[in-house]
C-alpha cells in the first residue's frame, strides 16, 4: 500500500509510453480505460486513507542524491489526497469528452502525460521533485495549446509558458536559498518539505522569501495582475485543455500556498494578510465586472475563474481551520464546477463554432438537457446552498470574516458580482426567443457528452447535500497546519491572528 | 412525531422530483396530481405537527451534519415550535390549493410537468426555511425559494424583451434575474449577519444564539440586527429592496398567488419574528423596522392606487401588507405580525387565483380598463374577489379586519401615534384600491365586447378548489383569541394598556369608517363604469405614480448602466490597455535588448578584442573600487 502514490505517478507515464503504438483506431479506447484505471486507483487510495491521521501517509523516501539531499519523497494528506482524486477524475472526463479530430492519438498521450505531472506535484514532499513536477506540467499544457488552439495559439501557449515559468524560477531560488539556511543552521542539505517546516526562519528572511514564492505561485492561481495570461489561455485553448486548466492547474498555485508558504513562513504570512486580501478583492471584484463586459461565453468563465480564486485565496489567509478548509473545499468545488462549464460551452462551440452569446438566444427551448445541466453548474457556480460550490465559498468567507469584516463584506461581493454576470449570460444564450435560424435544429446532449457531465452533477450536489465525506480530513489536516502554525510563529502578531480551533485545544 | 417531521418535509420534494422525471415530456395529468396529493399530505402532516405542538410542546429533530470545520459544525437539525407549525400549516394549505388549481390554469401549457416539478421544488425551500433550526439551514432555504423563485417567475423563458413602455417588467427573463440580483445583495447582508453570529456567540443554532442574547454587548446586537434585517428587507422586497416584486408578476398566476403574495415574500417577516429575542434586545432596531414597515404600507398602496395591470394592483397591495406585518413586528407585537400573516396568506392567495381565472377568461388580458361587467359571466370568481377585497379592506367580520385592527390598535398602543395615522390613512387607501379593482373588473359597462373578448367562468374543480381559501379568509380572525393562546406559549405576549382598551371601540369605528370611507369612494367612482379624466391622468403625481416614482428608471440609470458601462472599461481599457500591455510590454523590451546586443556579435575578432578590453577595464576599476572601500 505504500507504493500506492507511486502506481499513481508512473502509471500513466508507462501508460503513455506503451501507448506510443497503439493504434490510432483504438487509442480513445485506450485512453480512457488507461485514466479509469488511474481514477480508480486514486479512488482505492481514499478508501485505504485513515481519515482520522492528520499527517501524511502513504510515504515513501527514497534519496536520490544524498549529497545534496534530493529525494523522492511523496506523501498525501487531507488537503492533498482530494486535489489528487479530482486531477485523475477530470482527466477521465476530458478524456472521455475528448470531440477531437485530429491527432486523437497525440492528444490522449499529451494527457497521460499531463496527469503524471498533476499527480505529482501534489503528493511530493521534496522541494526538488515539487519544482520538476510543477515544470513539467507546463510542457504537455504548451502542446496542447500550441498544437489544437485556436487562431492566436501560439501567442497564447507561449504566453502562458513563459509568464508562469518566469514566476516560478523566481520561486526555485527561493527555495534554493532555504535549503542553504537549513545547510547553515543543521550542516546538512535537505529539500525535504518536513524538514524544512523544522527549520525556524528569522522574520526579514520569511518576508523575503513569502515573496520569492509568493510570486511563482500568484502567476498561477492567477493573481491580479498576472492574470492576463488566462484569458488569451483559455480563449485559445481546445475544451479539454481548459477543462484541466481552470480544475487542476490553477489549483497548484493555491496549493502551493497552503503547502509552503503557510507552514514556512507563518510570520510574514500573518504580516501580508492585508496586501494579499487587497489583491484578493481585486480579483473578486475587478474580474467579476470584466467577466460581465464578456461577448464570449468562455471568456465569462475564465474571468469567474479569477474571481473565484480570490475568494479561495481569502480562505487561504484566514489564518484559521474555517477559512482554510473552506478553500481546499473550494479549491475542489471550482475545479470540478468550472470544468464542468468548460465542458458545456465545449458542447455549444462543436455545434455552432462560436461562443459569442450574441449567436445564441432560445437554447433552453432547443436543448432542454443542456439547458438544465448548465443551470445546475451555473446555480453551483454563484454559490447556491445544497450544491458544492456554497460551501467553500461560505467557509472560505466566514473564515477570513475574522480577520476583517469589512474586507469580507467586499469580497462576499463575489455572491451579487457572480450572479449578475452568469445570470446574464444564461439569460442571452438560454432565454428569450431563438433567434438563429442556424439554433433551431441544434441536438441536444448526446450520449458521450452526458457520460461526461452527469457525475460531475451528481457529485456537484452529492458534496453539496453531503459534504462531510472529504470535509472532514481536509478539515482534520487542515486544523493540524494550523495548530503548527501557531506554534511556529514568532511574532505575537501571528500568534493572536493564527486561531487555533477549540477542538484541537480539547484534542491536546 | 418524529416521521410526520419528516413527511412534512419531504413529500414536497417527491413531487417535485418525480414531475422532474416527466419534465420533457408533454404534458402528463399524473405529475399535477400526484403532486397535489403530495402536496395534501404533506399538509395533514403539518396539521398533525401543529396539534402534537399545541398539546405537548415542540419537536426537534437532526437528520444529519451538514458543514463541519474548524469550530463551525452546521446539522440539518429542524425544530417544530409554535410558530413553524403555525407557518407550516399555511404553506402547505395554500400550496395545496394553488397545486390544485394549477392543473386547471396551466392546462393549455406545454411545460405543464416542468411547472409542477418547480413548484413542488419551491414548496421544499420554503419548508427548509421555517422548519430549520439554525440560521444556516435558514439560508438553505432562503436561497432554495429564491432559485425557485428565479425559475418561475422565467417560466415563459421564450419570450422577447420589450421596452419599459410596452411592459414595464421587460420580459420574464429579465424579471427573474432582477429578482435573483436584489435578493442576491439582500443576502450578502444576511450572510454578514451570519457571519457575525458565529465568531460572536460560536453557534449558528437558534437555540444557543438566543440564549446568548442577554449577555451580549448591545452594539454587537444591534449590528447583527441590522444585517439580518437587510436579508429580510430582500426577501420581503421593502423598500429600497422592491421593486422586483411587482415585476415578478410576469410569472404565472399561480405563482404569484403562492410565492409571491401567501409564503415567499414573508419569509422576511418570518425572520424577524424568529429572532425576536434578538429585535426585543434592540429597540431602536425595531422602531426603524417599524417606521420602514409604514412607509412601505403607504409607498405601495399609493402605487397601486393609479395602476391599470390587474396583477401588479395586487403585488403593490401585498408590498404594502407586508408593511404592516413589519410595522407590527417592529413594535413588538411578534404574533400579531404572524397572524396578519397567516390571514393575509389566506385571503391575498384568493385574490391572486381570482385574478387568475380574470386572465383565463380574458385571454391572459391585464388591463382593468379593458374590462368591466365580468359579474355576469364569472358570478363565482367575483364572489371570491369580492371577498378578499372585503377582507383586505379589513371589514368586519372578515379576517383582515381583526388582523389589521390589531396592528392599529398595537401602534396607538405603543404611542407611536404617526405610525397609526399613516397606517390608518392606508387602510382607506387598501380599501379603494381594492374596490377600484373589483369594480372595475367586474361592474359597469362591457368594456371587453367591442374588444372580442368572450370570458367564461373557469372550471368547477377549479372553484372547489379555491372554497378553503375563502372560507378562511372569511372565517380566520374569528379565532384570534386561540390563536394568540397558541403562539405565545412561544412568542412574547403582547398586552394591550387600560388606555387601549379603554378606546378600542373607537379605534375600531374609526378604522372601519375609513375602509368604508375607501370602498364608497371606489364605488362611486367606477361602479357604473370607467369616465376617463384626462386632466387626472396627464398631471404629475399621477405619471409619477404610475411610473413606480420613477424608481425602476433610476435604478437603471445609476446602478444597471454604470455598471455595464464601468465593466467595459475595466475590460478594454483597463485589463488590455494597462495590465495586459505591461506584461506584454516587458516581454517586448527583453526582447529588443536582446535583438540590440545581438548586434555586438558581428563574427570580427578586433571587435571582440576591443569589448573584451573594455570590460577587463571595468572590472579592475571595479577590484580597485572594492579595495578602497576596505
Amino acid at each position: 500500500m505504500n507504493d500506492i502514490l507511486s502506481v499513481l505517478i508512473f502509471f500513466p507515464l508507462i501508460a503513455g509510453i506503451l501507448g506510443l503504438v497503439v493504434t490510432e483506431k483504438s487509442i480513445r479506447a485506450y485512453g480512457i480505460s488507461v485514466a479509469a484505471v488511474e481514477f480508480i486507483l486514486s479512488l482505492w487510495m481514499w478508501f485505504a486513507f485513515d481519515p482520522a491521521n492528520a499527517g501524511m501517509q502513504f510515504v515513501k523516501r527514497i534519496a536520490v542524491v544524498p549529497d545534496f539531499g534530493i529525494s523522492y519523497y511523496v506523501g498525501v494528506d487531507g488537503i492533498s489526497l482530494f486535489i489528487v482524486i479530482m486531477a485523475t477524475l477530470m482527466t477521465l472526463i476530458g478524456i472521455i469528452a475528448l470531440n477531437i479530430k485530429k491527432d486523437l492519438k497525440n492528444m490522449i498521450l499529451t494527457l497521460l502525460f499531463l496527469e503524471v505531472a498533476m499527480v505529482g506535484v501534489f503528493v511530493s514532499l521534496d522541494a526538488i521533485i515539487f519544482y520538476l513536477f510543477w515544470e513539467f506540467s507546463l510542457v504537455p499544457m504548451l502542446y496542447i495549446i500550441g498544437a489544437w488552439g485556436g487562431e492566436k495559439r501560439l501567442y497564447a501557449a507561449v504566453k502562458f509558458f513563459l509568464y508562469t515559468f518566469a514566476g516560478s524560477l523566481i520561486m526555485l531560488v527561493g527555495m534554493l536559498y532555504v535549503a542553504y539556511v537549513y545547510q547553515q543552521t543543521t550542516g546538512s542539505w535537505s529539500f525535504a518539505l518536513t524538514d524544512w517546516y523544522s527549520l525556524v526562519l528569522i522574520v526579514p528572511v520569511q518576508k523575503w522569501l513569502f515573496w520569492a514564492f509568493f510570486l511563482g505561485f500568484a502567476i498561477k492561481v492567477p493573481m491580479f495582475p498576472f492574470h492576463t495570461w488566462l484569458p488569451y489561455a483559455h480563449g485559445q485553448a481546445p475544451t479539454v485543455g481548459s477543462v484541466i486548466l481552470a480544475a487542476v492547474l490553477l489549483k497548484m498555485g493555491t496549493y502551493g500556498f497552503v503547502r509552503f508558504s503557510l507552514p514556512m513562513f507563518p510570520d510574514a504570512s500573518v504580516m501580508y494578510i492585508t496586501p494579499v486580501a487587497i489583491l484578493a478583492l481585486i480579483m473578486i471584484v475587478y474580474t467579476a465586472m470584466v467577466a460581465y463586459a464578456q461577448k464570449d461565453m468562455k471568456q465569462v468563465i475564465a474571468y469567474s475563474s479569477v474571481s473565484h480564486m480570490g475568494v479561495i485565496m481569502l480562505g487561504i489567509f484566514a489564518m484559521n481551520a474555517e477559512g482554510i478548509s473552506g478553500s481546499v473545499f473550494f479549491m475542489l468545488s471550482h475545479g470540478i464546477v468550472s470544468g464542468a462549464l468548460f465542458l458545456l460551452v465545449g458542447v455549444i462551440y462543436d455545434r455552432r463554432h462560436t461562443k459569442l452569446m450574441s449567436e445564441f438566444g432560445g437554447l433552453a427551448s432547443v436543448m432542454p438537457n443542456y439547458a438544465l445541466i448548465f443551470g445546475v453548474m451555473l446555480m453551483a457556480s454563484v454559490g447556491l446552498p445544497l450544491t458544492m460550490g456554497f460551501v467553500g465559498e461560505y467557509l472560505s468567507l466566514a473564515g477570513f470574516f475574522k480577520i476583517s469584516p469589512v474586507m469580507t463584506a467586499i469580497g462576499g461581493t463575489s455572491i451579487i458580482f457572480g450572479a449578475v454576470y452568469m445570470l446574464s449570460l444564461y439569460k442571452r444564450s438560454f432565454f428569450g426567443p431563438v433567434t438563429h435560424e442556424a439554433n433551431k435544429a441544434l441536438k441536444d446532449l448526446d450520449a458521450k457528452e452526458l457520460t461526461a457531465l452527469i457525475p460531475l452533477v451528481a457529485i456537484v450536489i452529492w458534496l453539496g447535500v453531503y459534504p462531510k465525506p472529504i470535509l472532514q480530513p481536509i478539515d482534520n489536516s487542515v486544523k493540524a497546519l494550523v495548530s503548527f502554525m501557531h506554534e511556529k510563529a514568532q511574532t505575537p502578531e501571528a500568534k493572536n491572528t493564527i486561531v487555533v480551533s477549540k477542538r484541537t485545544k480539547e484534542a491536546q | 412525531m418524529e416521521n410526520y417531521v419528516y413527511i412534512a418535509l419531504f413529500a414536497p420534494l417527491a413531487g417535485s422530483l418525480f414531475a422532474a422525471l416527466f419534465s420533457q415530456r408533454p404534458k402528463a395529468l399524473v405529475t399535477g396530481v400526484v403532486t397535489s396529493t403530495l402536496l395534501f399530505i404533506s399538509f395533514v402532516a403539518s396539521v398533525i405537527l401543529l396539534n402534537h405542538v399545541h398539546h405537548e410542546g415542540a419537536v426537534h429533530v437532526t437528520l444529519m451534519d451538514w458543514i463541519s470545520a474548524g469550530d463551525m459544525s452546521i446539522p440539518f437539525g429542524f425544530n417544530i415550535d409554535q410558530v413553524t407549525a403555525v407557518m407550516m400549516t399555511v404553506v402547505t394549505l395554500v400550496s395545496t390549493v394553488v397545486h390544485v388549481y394549477s392543473n386547471g390554469y396551466m392546462d393549455h401549457d406545454k411545460s405543464f410537468n416542468r411547472f409542477f416539478s418547480y413548484l413542488s421544488a419551491f414548496v421544499f425551500s420554503m419548508m427548509v426555511l421555517v422548519m430549520s433550526d439554525n440560521f444556516l439551514g435558514l439560508f438553505i432555504g432562503w436561497e432554495g425559494v429564491g432559485v425557485c423563485s428565479w425559475l418561475l417567475i422565467g417560466f415563459w423563458y421564450h419570450k422577447a424583451d420589450v421596452t419599459r413602455d410596452v411592459n414595464p417588467s421587460i420580459s420574464p427573463s429579465w424579471a427573474a434575474n432582477e429578482a435573483f440580483i436584489m435578493n442576491r445583495i439582500a443576502d450578502l447582508g444576511m450572510l454578514v449577519g451570519i457571519f457575525l453570529i458565529y465568531w460572536n456567540i460560536g453557534s449558528l443554532q437558534y437555540a444557543d444564539v438566543f440564549a446568548a442574547v442577554p449577555s451580549m454587548n448591545h452594539g454587537m446586537l444591534v449590528t447583527i440586527g441590522i444585517f439580518l434585517f437587510i436579508g429580510a428587507m430582500g426577501k420581503s422586497a421593502q423598500f429600497p429592496l422592491h421593486t422586483w416584486l411587482a415585476d415578478a408578476m410576469e410569472g404565472p398566476t399561480p405563482v404569484s398567488a403562492l410565492i409571491h403574495a401567501a409564503t415567499m415574500v414573508t419569509a422576511g417577516v418570518y425572520l424577524v419574528i424568529r429572532a425576536n429575542p434578538l429585535y426585543s434586545a434592540i429597540p431602536e432596531v425595531s422602531y426603524f423596522i417599524a417606521v420602514l414597515g409604514t412607509f412601505v404600507a403607504i409607498f405601495a398602496a399609493s402605487m397601486a392606487l393609479v395602476n391599470r395591470d390587474l396583477k401588479r394592483i395586487i403585488a403593490y397591495s401585498t408590498l404594502s401588507q407586508l408593511g404592516y406585518m413589519f410595522a407590527a413586528a417592529g413594535l413588538g407585537a411578534y404574533w400579531v405580525a404572524l397572524f396578519h400573516l397567516a390571514a393575509h396568506a389566506f385571503f391575498k392567495a384568493l385574490l391572486f387565483l381570482g385574478a387568475g381565472n380574470v386572465m383565463h377568461a380574458m385571454d391572459d388580458e391585464l388591463d382593468i380598463f379593458k374590462m368591466g361587467g365580468l359579474k355576469k359571466a364569472m358570478r363565482w370568481t367575483y364572489l371570491y374577489m369580492g371577498l378578499a377585497s372585503l377582507a383586505l379592506a379589513g371589514i368586519w367580520p372578515l379576517a383582515g379586519f381583526f388582523s389589521k385592527d390589531t396592528i392599529l390598535e398595537a401602534a396607538f398602543n405603543e404611542h407611536t401615534y404617526g405610525i397609526w395615522l399613516v397606517l390608518w390613512f392606508t387602510a382607506g387607501l387598501t380599501a379603494f384600491y381594492s374596490f377600484r379593482q373589483v369594480f372595475l373588473t367586474f361592474a359597469g359597462d362591457e368594456r371587453y365586447k367591442p374588444l372580442g373578448f368572450h370570458p367564461h367562468e373557469v372550471q368547477k374543480y377549479v372553484l372547489w378548489a379555491l372554497s378553503p381559501l375563502a372560507i378562511l379568509a372569511v372565517i380566520f380572525g374569528w379565532f384570534k383569541e386561540p390563536f394568540m393562546e397558541f403562539v405565545t406559549q412561544f412568542l412574547p405576549a403582547y398586552e394591550m394598556s387600560e388606555h387601549t382598551e379603554h378606546n378600542v371601540v373607537i379605534l375600531t369605528v374609526v378604522t372601519t369608517a375609513i375602509a368604508l370611507g375607501g370602498i364608497i369612494f371606489a364605488w362611486m367612482r367606477y361602479y357604473k363604469g370607467l369616465k376617463r379624466d384626462e386632466k387626472v391622468e396627464q398631471s404629475l403625481p399621477y405619471r409619477i405614480l404610475l411610473n413606480q416614482y420613477y424608481i425602476p428608471i433610476l435604478y437603471e440609470r445609476v446602478f444597471s448602466k454604470p455598471y455595464a458601462a464601468l465593466s467595459k472599461v475595466f475590460w478594454e481599457d483597463v485589463d488590455q490597455q494597462v495590465v495586459d500591455a505591461t506584461v506584454d510590454g516587458i516581454a517586448s523590451v527583453i526582447q529588443e535588448s536582446g535583438d540590440s546586443s545581438r548586434k555586438i556579435q558581428t563574427g570580427n575578432l578586433s571587435d571582440y578584442l576591443k569589448l573584451m578590453s573594455g570590460g577587463a577595464l571595468v572590472l579592475v576599476a571595479l577590484v580597485l573600487f572594492a579595495a578602497m572601500q576596505n
